[in-house]
């Protein structure tokens, strides 16, 4: 905390996926001591099971789909199938002859007041058409059925223009203009960074290593779509959607509908994950409210997964050229590294070179990196944007450079270690690379590799006899099966900060209530809120009730990206708790007649220290009644000249198969820091989910483009592999035992993106290593396994 | 047409392609049974049909007549819970949730018809059931919890 007591309102700085934010933000009127290492704590750290799993188990968690309101319609967009030019003709005379048909809407029907409502980087509905699946008309109907059936009615006349479907394409010369307004590229491109003179370092460097690596768009691929379900009363709307930030779509609605946001509510309970393609209001939730304010009755707008496929969001495809320069003894002298990436149709630039200046150490970089338009659907962040992308590059750079050096994979990345941000010249606030290296290296058993590999590879086999797949002969090396070894690094920004807001309210049987405007989107945010509360109120955990998601009646929250949601809720809501703390321990004085500075509470209960019997926290607030305890609680500033990181190693053993190109991830070890574990139990599901989805992304995952129709070819989870049980190989995921107090008080960093970021590169070394050839081009089908070994 | 859902006879009449899906969700408001991809390539809406595993959006309510139907939502024994379920609370077999009821009641038939499945089996049986947030250890860990411990759901044939 920024030491100066009599400012009310400081500047802080938050970086949010790379981003950086700069706020103003008032100071909290009350200090938190640090949760440091010597604090006794004793249910923050527990392994307790989700608050909501028993609502999940039974079926009884309710979902935005789940959303069933009096006299509802069914509302379905209508879709373009060319990628570029524009709907002359939009006929809805047949729709409305459709039994059940109740509305439809197209461009000029929308409020011509304001500016035109945008949604997913165009215009809402608008007939200019610049991709494939654009919206162009929404028709409600009574049911579901209805409503499709209204909206195969729609007849389109279109009158088509070229397009460009990669971004290649895009920046060609005489390339078609892909948007109708703008250029092809972003304002900001080329973006160019540079510390040092990175090309003459590279010039006279030892040795020089230069790779071009491709990354895929891969689709978020939530099991619940995108969906909203408005309703209006008088001039008020309530609208359920599964986001990660109801207040980003408050904001989104009210302004597109000329409103003002306290007249537009924004609800979510649980929702089906994001990974980061609900972070903002999209055409599904325009079409619910303006067809449920026409029609004056609830409208659902929900996607049907060719959609949720084809136009929410997807990870923006790259081109990343990297050229590393180092001593014979390994030091990275230069870092040169040049991207092109395809946005879709609109998006922002999330750096996928950001990474290079951060990871390692090295006097000398530059990055240049242009962001494309294409008439593709737009990019939305996916779990670690960019820095995925880019670790992918620059980790296969790293072992294309210990092979070349003759060095070990580990020697390098620890001979390069940056202890400190040497873009910023400042110290980290916590968080240890090498710690995570060496650790990973140790539970991985890195120096011994060959020999445990031999001993793990016995018991695959007899697993694959078991299951009944084809028996893998018994010596991998000489035979066509195998065997490699890799690993990668990642570095992450997950400090969060201001603003957050919390209030906690005991209720007069003792019960809690914890108010946040966050979201959980499966994370476990509102278990580990609990768990804060609880530990800061001394209450039971079982007497906490966590309640998120409204606009209206829980305090503001950030949108749940950036990994921040832990560092930036968790510190209000234990300052909110305290303030409860603080009073329930003044009330308690005044009834029982003991000092304030002789009671504590703990467990549920008022405990003088003077001998005196522990009374029952229910029994104080039962004395009060309605005089009801209310603690508030703000997330502070950051601090400033401090570098907010969480830093990771994976390790992962792969087999190939060189007959039939098939990649097998064996098993994979995780060592992350993220400053302190609120949840062990929680923490280790969302390491491992992270580290399935980039799986995903190393060996199944990539969208496909028609590029002579300029259409997704793979728009359904058939077609678009995401990884399933059976691809699962052992992960042994786990987190360095820190605590980050310069982070917050709470001690804890955001733990929800790191994972993903050196899965593919750790899974791509592993297969370079087996086949001693470069693959690097994500996915790692059997198609590239076998051109790359076809053209040895 | 009748169908007995969750030991509840109910009388029934779905329009002539219908879905299990629908019927459960938009005609009983049974929207435990969760609906992600309607094609038959996720899971997410499995529920037990005379105790097997089928996909409920694939899966023609009229063609259904006399069944007894196992959702989610019947699972759970009066005061408690099914071991599945309750391994899966204590796995955290759980993050968004989405999928559960799905994997849940894909496990319950697993484990009815393999009562100790190694872990193969239970990689093989549950490959039809996706997870997008990455459960897939904790639920082989939850189902091998379970394991032993299982009794026939009560309502399935």
């Amino acid at each position: 905390m920024p030491a100066d007591p009599t400012r009310r309102f400081v500047t802080t700085t938050i970086e949010i996926e790379g981003r950086e934010e700069t706020k103003v933000v008032e100071m909290p009127d009350r200090a938190m001591e640090p949760w440091d290492d010597g604090v006794r704590l004793d249910i923050v750290g527990q392994p307790v099971p989700r608050v909501d799993a028993r609502d999940k188990v039974t079926g009884s968690a309710v979902y935005t789909v789940d959303r069933w309101l009096p006299g509802m319609l069914y509302a379905v967009l209508v879709r373009s199938n060319i990628p570029r030019g524009r709907a002359k003709v939009i006929n809805l005379d047949d729709a409305r002859r459709v039994p059940g048909f109740v509305d439809a809407i197209v461009f000029d029907d929308l409020p011509k007041d304001g500016k035109p409502i945008r949604a997913g980087g165009v215009r809402f509905l608008d007939p200019d058409i610049s991709y494939a699946g654009q919206p162009l008309a929404c028709v409600c109907a009574e049911s579901l059925k209805q409503a499709r059936a209204a909206a195969r009615r729609v007849h389109i006349e279109y009158d088509a223009e070229p397009f460009a479907a990669t971004a290649a394409q895009a920046v060609a010369p005489g390339a078609p203009s892909v948007r109708s307004r703008g250029g092809n590229v972003s304002r900001s491109s080329p973006m160019i960074a540079a510390r040092g003179d990175a090309d003459s370092a590279l010039a006279g460097a030892d040795v020089v290593v230069r790779i071009r690596c491709t990354t895929p768009s891969a689709l978020h691929s939530a099991m619940e779509p995108h969906g909203a379900v408005a309703e209006w009363r008088g001039d008020q709307v309530t609208i359920h959607e599964g986001t990660q930030g109801i207040f980003a779509v408050r904001d989104e609605v009210a302004a597109a509908l000329g409103m003002p946001k306290s007249h537009v509510r924004v609800v979510m309970d649980h929702m089906g994950g994001g990974f980061g393609a609900k972070n903002h209001a999209g055409a599904h939730t325009y079409a619910a409210a303006l067809l449920a304010r026409r029609t004056g009755r609830p409208v659902r707008c929900i996607l049907e997964r060719a959609a949720e496929q084809s136009d929410a969001g997807h990870r923006a495809p790259a081109t990343i050229d990297v050229a590393l320069g180092a001593e014979r003894d390994g030091r990275l002298t230069a870092i040169v590294a040049d991207a092109l990436v395809d946005q879709g149709i609109s998006g922002w630039e999330s750096s996928t070179t950001k990474i290079f200046h951060e990871l390692y150490a090295c006097p000398n970089v530059k990055t240049t990196e242009t962001f494309a338009y294409t008439n593709t659907h737009a990019m939305a962040a996916f779990r670690g944007p960019g820095h995925t992308e880019g670790a992918f590059a620059l980790e296969r750079a790293m072992d294309e450079l210990a092979r070349t050096l003759g060095m070990d994979p580990l020697a390098l990345r620890v001979a390069n270690y940056a202890a400190h941000d040497q873009e910023k010249s400042r110290p980290y606030s916590g968080g240890n690379l090498k710690g995570c290296l060496e650790e990973g290296a140790r539970r991985f058993g890195w120096a011994d590799r060959q020999n445990r590999g031999q001993i793990r590879f016995s018991q695959t086999e007899s697993t694959a006899a078991a299951s009944g797949l084809r028996k893998i002969e018994s010596d991998p090396d000489s035979g066509h099966v195998k065997r490699g070894f890799g690993l990668a690094a990642q570095i992450w920004p997950a400090g969060g900060g201001p603003p957050a807001y919390a209030t906690v309210r005991i209720h007069p049987d003792g019960s809690v209530d914890v108010l946040s405007g966050t979201q959980d989107l499966g994370t476990g945010a509102r278990t580990i809120l609990a768990q804060v509360a609880a530990e800061a109120l001394g209450a039971k955990l079982a007497d906490v009730r966590v309640i998120l998601g409204d606009t209206e009646r829980t305090p503001f929250a950030p949108n749940s990206w950036g990994s921040m949601t832990t560092p930036s809720v968790a510190p209000a809501v234990r300052m909110a708790a305290e303030e409860a703390r603080e009073q329930l321990v003044e009330a308690a004085s005044e009834i029982l007649g003991i000092p304030v500075e002789h009671l504590t509470i703990r467990d549920g209960m008022v405990v003088p220290c003077t001998g005196a019997p522990a009374v029952p926290i229910s029994d104080i607030t039962a004395k009060l009644g309605e005089v009801t305890i209310t603690g508030n609680g703000s997330r502070g500033p950051n601090q400033p000249g401090v570098g907010l990181m969480t830093f990771g190693a994976q390790f992962a053993e792969v087999e190939v198969d060189t007959w039939t190109g098939v990649v097998r991830v064996i098993r994979l070890t995780a060592v992350h820091d993220v400053g302190r574990v609120l949840n062990p139990l929680l923490a280790r599901s969302q390491l491992e989910g992270g580290i399935i989805q980039g799986i995903g992304l190393a060996l199944f995952e990539e969208r496909i483009i028609d590029e002579s129709l300029g259409v997704p070819l793979n728009a359904g989870l058939h077609e678009y592999k995401i990884p399933t049980m059976a691809d699962i190989p052992e992960i042994d995921a786990s987190c360095l035992d820190t605590v980050d107090t310069v982070a917050n008080p709470v001690g804890a960093r955001g733990l929800a993106e790191p994972p993903i970021i050196p899965t593919a590169p750790a899974i791509a070394n592993a297969v370079a290593d087996a086949l001693g050839v470069q693959l690097n081009d994500l996915p790692l089908t059997p198609w590239r396994v076998l051109a790359a070994l076809a053209d040895l | 047409m009748h169908l007995s859902i969750n030991g509840v006879v109910r009388e029934l009449t779905p329009d002539p392609i219908e879905s299990l899906a629908d019927t459960l969700r938009t005609r009983l408001h049974l929207t435990g049974t969760k609906v992600s991809c309607e094609r038959g390539e996720c899971g997410s809406c499995t529920v037990l049909l005379n105790g097997r595993v089928v996909y409920a959006c694939l899966t023609i309510t009229n063609a259904c007549e006399g069944a007894e139907v196992t959702t989610i939502e019947g699972l759970a024994v009066p005061g408690g819970l099914h071991p599945v379920q309750r391994a899966f609370i204590d796995h955290d077999a759980v993050q968004c949730g989405f999928c559960t009821p799905g994997q849940v009641l894909a496990a319950v038939a697993l484990l009815a018809a393999t009562p100790v499945p190694d872990e193969s089996e239970i990689r093989r049986a549950m490959s039809g059931n996706l997870c997008r947030c990455g459960t897939y250890p904790r639920i082989v860990a939850a189902i091998r919890a379970a394991a032993g411990q299982v009794q026939e759901p009560s309502h399935a044939g």
